[in-house]
């Protein structure tokens, strides 16, 4: 038998689509202590407003991941995904005015986000494509109508006054009035959205996710059920998208109509596609890139539609992986260059 | 007769003020369903383009043109818009991967853009144009706005029109081409390129024409685009996507359905039952009422 030089043996190379996922994690990394420090500030100067437009930011992006899981993954174009995220919203806030506990309203997102998850994507799921994006949309709008109308729901007005409560952790527990404090908690409950996506995504059910992107005839072909990963997909997107949402009203107090509204899914798909569709951590950049773009546009003219709408279609047109996609290609090469001898 | 008097009174209006609103939502249907069954694009869009016509001819009709002149004059202006808008923007992404997704992206980016432009050069408020023709006749009992009728017999034409082009003219044949099998009708000589982009500026155009015609009626505003433009998407969703005689009936349909239903339950529970049809439509029958254009 013949020694094979050591030179014609490189070390395995690592699979790329890891690679790609850990420099996703690298990125997120940076965003955890870039918030950190920034928290750190904003409550040494005693600042309110910005950290709760930062904490806004966080939970939008929890949305965008949600839309991220469907779109980056599967494929599909979810223009409804605020459908769950007002849902999560609306339980999260009549859970909390019955009974102030954060627990008890983080259940009721999680187990609502499931079920109505499992009926809506049943329905979107027995049609593909462009169908899909319009069928996320019509039931988006039927829902967010009804709400609109409902006067039990506080109709056009939402639900106002929903109480400060504590949140704790065994011995541990805080506020949600104080910013900061809820600012670090909102940024570790969308870090484990973030981490659970992504080892979801990571699982062979995720490959098999990304396989049927590419071309979901031969995963049928190779003895899978596309139509039950389809559903998991959208299930877990709806989860992920009710649990931002929960949120919501301990940062704000109310839950609005306009939660459930186009307006609210279709920030979100720009979130992602501005940030970077099928990077995950895309969406977290891209929410907080969009909400610094608002308010810094918005200082001087209301007008920051024109703004984000320009910058988006130049993302359409010329960065088809997002902002996220100019620099993690380098982290990626950066990663598998240390695994080199 | 309480049932006569209920027909002519109440039914009867109801059902002619629903057929003015039908046409025109028929038009603005119309032009959706052309771009999508001959280019595959989803035009987020439109209901910004019915915006701008309407805005076009709010500031037209303030220098002192003549109403008549601006149904000419709006849809003519809008068209190398929707030229430009189709070679400059959306033929940048149209050979890419996922063309459905790009596409709806892209004109969805758009309608932002037109409609944040609308707001800083008109301002957020409404305006109401005054109508162009006062007062109305009774027909067969039953008394009918003058603008109204005018704005069915107007739509009714011009419906009739791009019916009478796409089946009936050399041009509308080359665009049913195309629609078929692009290749194949690019290399029998059809110039598909201009036929993509002047099928995606004559869709735009009749929105342009739609938000002429509705302005006397409804108010002028930035976001009157948005809640229209649902109603045109269901229509082409149940009437079938890229299907022209689907937009006719299901638009007629289902604005009759809109008013009718508005005299048994409150007006605001019209619209969840129009998106209601329009999901059991994609669950059951998701290529909608009728063919596609080209293929039927």
């Amino acid at each position: 038998m013949r020694e094979p030089a050591p030179t014609e043996t490189p070390a395995p190379a690592r699979d790329p689509l890891t690679t790609a996922m850990r420099a996703s994690h690298v990125l997120a990394g940076v965003l955890v202590v870039g918030a950190l420090a920034f928290a750190a500030f904003g409550a040494a100067v005693g600042d309110t407003f910005y950290l709760r437009l930062a904490t806004e930011a966080l939970i939008f992006a929890g949305l965008a991941l949600a839309v991220d899981i469907l779109l980056g993954y599967t494929g599909l174009l979810s223009l409804g995904q605020a459908l769950y995220f007002g849902l999560g919203a609306y339980v999260s806030a009549l859970t909390l005015m019955a009974v102030p506990s954060f627990w008890a309203a983080f259940g009721a997102a999680l187990l609502a986000g499931t079920v109505v998850g499992l009926v809506g994507g049943v329905i979107a799921n027995r049609v593909r494509g462009v169908y899909f994006a319009l069928i996320t949309f019509g039931m988006a709008q039927v829902v967010g109508k009804v709400v609109y109308n409902t006067r039990a729901l506080g109709a056009s007005d939402g639900l106002i006054g929903v109480p400060v409560v504590d949140i704790g952790f065994g011995p541990w527990s805080f506020s949600s009035a104080s910013p900061a404090g809820l600012f670090l908690f909102v940024l570790g409950y969308v870090m484990v959205l973030y981490a659970v996506a992504a080892y979801i995504l990571d699982t062979p059910l995720g490959r098999l996710l990304i396989a049927m992107r590419a071309n979901e005839g031969r995963v049928a072909f190779l003895g899978y059920r596309p139509v039950t990963a389809r559903l998991i997909a959208y299930v877990i997107a709806a989860v992920v998208a009710s649990l931002s949402g929960a949120l919501y009203p301990m940062l704000r107090g109310f839950v609005s109509p306009e939660l459930l509204f186009f307006t609210t899914s279709g920030n979100a798909v720009i979130t992602v596609i501005t940030g970077g569709a099928g990077t995950l951590v895309g969406a977290l950049y891209g929410s907080l890139l969009l909400t610094v773009i608002k308010s810094y546009v918005g200082s001087w003219t209301e007008h920051h539609l024109i703004v984000i709408g320009l910058l988006f279609m130049a993302v359409v047109i010329f960065l088809p992986r997002g902002l996220i996609g100019l620099v993690r290609p380098k982290i990626e090469r950066m990663l598998s260059r240390e695994r080199k001898p | 007769m309480a049932v006569l008097d209920y027909l002519q009174f109440v039914l009867a209006p109801q059902m002619v003020t629903g057929l003015a609103l039908g046409v025109a939502v028929v038009l603005v249907a119309l032009g959706l369903t052309i771009i999508f069954g001959l280019l595959d694009v989803i035009n987020m869009s439109h209901g910004e383009f019915y915006a701008l016509g309407a805005f076009v001819a709010l500031a037209l009709g303030s220098i002192g043109l003549p109403f008549w002149l601006l149904l000419i004059l709006v849809p003519l202006a809008l068209l190398p818009i929707g030229y430009m808008v189709e070679r400059g923007l959306i033929q940048r992404v149209f050979h890419g991967g996922d063309r459905h997704v790009t596409t709806l992206l892209l004109t969805f980016g758009l309608g932002l853009v037109i409609e944040d432009v609308l707001k800083l050069a008109f301002g957020p408020n409404p305006h109401r144009p005054e109508t162009p023709i006062s007062g109305g006749v009774e027909l067969l009992g039953v008394f009918v706005p003058n603008y109204r009728l005018f704005l069915i017999i107007a739509g009714a034409v011009v419906i009739a029109a791009v019916a009478a082009v796409v089946y009936r003219t050399r041009l509308g044949a080359m665009v049913r081409a195309a629609a078929y099998d692009r290749h194949m009708a690019a290399s029998l000589g059809v110039p598909v390129k201009q036929v993509y982009a002047g099928a995606f500026a004559f869709g735009v155009a009749l929105a342009g024409l739609a938000g002429v015609l509705l302005a006397p009626i409804y108010s002028v505003f930035p976001t009157m685009g948005r809640d229209f433009i649902l109603l045109a998407f269901t229509v082409v969703i149940v009437g079938g996507m890229g299907s022209i005689a689907g937009a006719v009936v299901a638009g007629l349909f289902l604005t009759q359905v809109q008013a009718i239903a508005s005299l048994y339950i409150s007006p605001v529970w019209t619209d969840p039952i129009v998106f209601g049809i329009m999901v059991v439509m994609l669950m059951v029958r998701p290529q909608g009422l009728f063919g596609r254009l080209g293929h039927a």
